[in-house]
């Protein structure tokens, strides 16, 4: 994060706790999304995703001073605040999911049928999605979370290393087995062959 | 390059992530390696769907309910706190202002008590004088510190009648003055101080005798001071 934009977030923080409720309502718009989303995809279920972005803010609203400017910028805050969260939900939540809640997460975001899609072809690409989502969801937690950050988000190694304070070592490591992981839950082993040469 | 140390580092292949020698090592192998080969080619599929699923929530945000949500909860909190410094400060004034009344209160009852007091006291004795003429006046004092315990000396430079300790001005229409002659050392059976060197000394003394017959007041006249002190 730029350091403009974190003296911003830091200025705006101050004025909030102060009471200016258009500068607390300037950090929601600024990291509403991206809490959200991670929680989304953490959870697979938008009214939990909503309750924990609710969460987020309203331990910002209430106890501002627990953000230290010195440890790291508002958003990895946030994002700390939203795993604590979403780890709370996920030991308190039911192992598998409704029909009705696997659902939820998933209606609005099908894929467009287009002109050049046949249904056929839309059925198999729904279908597929439907499996990828399930099978990050059915991750362990570390390794979802490193999943989601590095592959869902986009982010690089070492933002995913700084938002989970943890080594970037660890994050290649999580990372290469949560794959292992997908890719087992999702067949895709079946078709590779034997090795040939262990040694090689 | 060996499959482990492929799989290691090599699955995304991705330049930044690692150095140039390593992303080309990974290559190679890939090349001779069909097991890894495959392994890579599934993984690429996986990431497009994985990416596919990132776009698909790429552009979801919160409701609006839950920013009207935090709205209300952030006004809320911010109302409280403020009532609640409010109360605070207001708590805080009061008790201070009402702390300062009292000792504005305590310090003008101070002041005004022992003027009055003193004022009051002599009044009462000069007109009790004047009314059943005892001379020109028979002014009694107060020496200053009496009320606060200090020791009364027996003093011949002034001329006023002095309050005996334990004793109150006497009702001017029932005070008599007797003048009597006395060894200076009984003064200190009326609870005044005697310079032991003069103690046996004879002096004439006025004493201020009350209703009951008991001396309230006493008066060392000018006269007897050479033979007194």
């Amino acid at each position: 994060m730029p350091i403009e934009s974190q003296q911003r977030d830091d200025a705006l923080l101050r004025r909030s706790a102060k009471g200016d409720e258009s500068a607390f309502a300037e950090i929601y718009h600024r990291h509403q999304a991206t809490v959200y989303r991670f929680a989304l995809r953490m959870t697979g279920n938008s009214w939990a995703a909503e309750e924990i972005v609710q969460d987020v803010f309203i331990t910002l609203v209430r106890e501002p001073k627990k953000y230290d400017v010195n440890r790291g910028t508002l958003g990895a805050f946030l994002y700390g605040v939203a795993r604590n969260r979403i780890m709370k939900h996920l030991e308190r939540a039911p192992r598998h999911l409704s029909l009705d809640e696997k659902g939820d997460a998933a209606q609005d975001n099908y894929p467009q049928l287009h002109e050049q899609m046949t249904p056929a072809r839309w059925t198999e690409l729904r279908e597929r999605r439907e499996q990828v989502r399930a099978a990050v969801l059915e991750l362990p937690t570390e390794f979802r979370e490193t999943v989601v950050l590095c592959e869902l988000d986009e982010m690089s190694y070492e933002e995913a290393a700084r938002t989970l304070e943890c080594p970037v070592g660890t994050i290649r490591s999580r990372l290469h087995r949560g794959r292992a992981l997908l890719l087992a839950k999702l067949e895709m082993l079946r078709d590779v062959p034997k090795r040939a040469n262990a040694g090689r | 390059m060996t499959c482990e140390e492929f799989a290691a580092v090599g699955l995304d292949l991705d330049p930044s992530g690692a150095d140039e020698a390593l992303q080309q090592a990974a290559r190679d192998h890939l090349r001779e390696c069909p097991q890894c080969a495959a392994l890579q080619a599934n993984w690429l599929a996986l990431r497009v769907d994985l990416r596919a699923l990132g776009t698909e929530t790429a552009e979801a945000n919160a409701p609006a309910r839950v920013e009207m949500r935090l709205r209300q909860e952030f006004r809320t909190i911010h109302k409280t706190v403020k009532r609640q410094r409010m109360a605070f400060v207001a708590g805080w004034s009061l008790a201070a202002a009402a702390v300062l009344l009292c000792a504005f209160a305590w310090i003008n009852w101070r002041h005004q008590r022992g003027p009055v007091v003193a004022h009051k006291q002599s009044t009462a004795v000069q007109s009790a004088a004047s009314q059943r003429n005892f001379g020109p006046t028979v002014p009694i004092t107060t020496p200053a510190g009496a009320e606060l315990g200090d020791v009364l000396v027996a003093s011949s430079s002034s001329g006023d009648f002095t309050l005996l300790p334990g004793s109150l001005p006497p009702a001017p229409e029932d005070a008599t003055v007797v003048r009597v002659q006395m060894q200076r050392a009984a003064l200190g059976a009326l609870g005044l101080t005697v310079n032991e060197e003069h103690a046996g000394d004879w002096i004439q003394v006025d004493l201020l005798i009350g209703d009951d017959g008991l001396p309230q007041a006493v008066r060392l006249p000018p006269a007897s001071t050479q033979t007194s002190n």
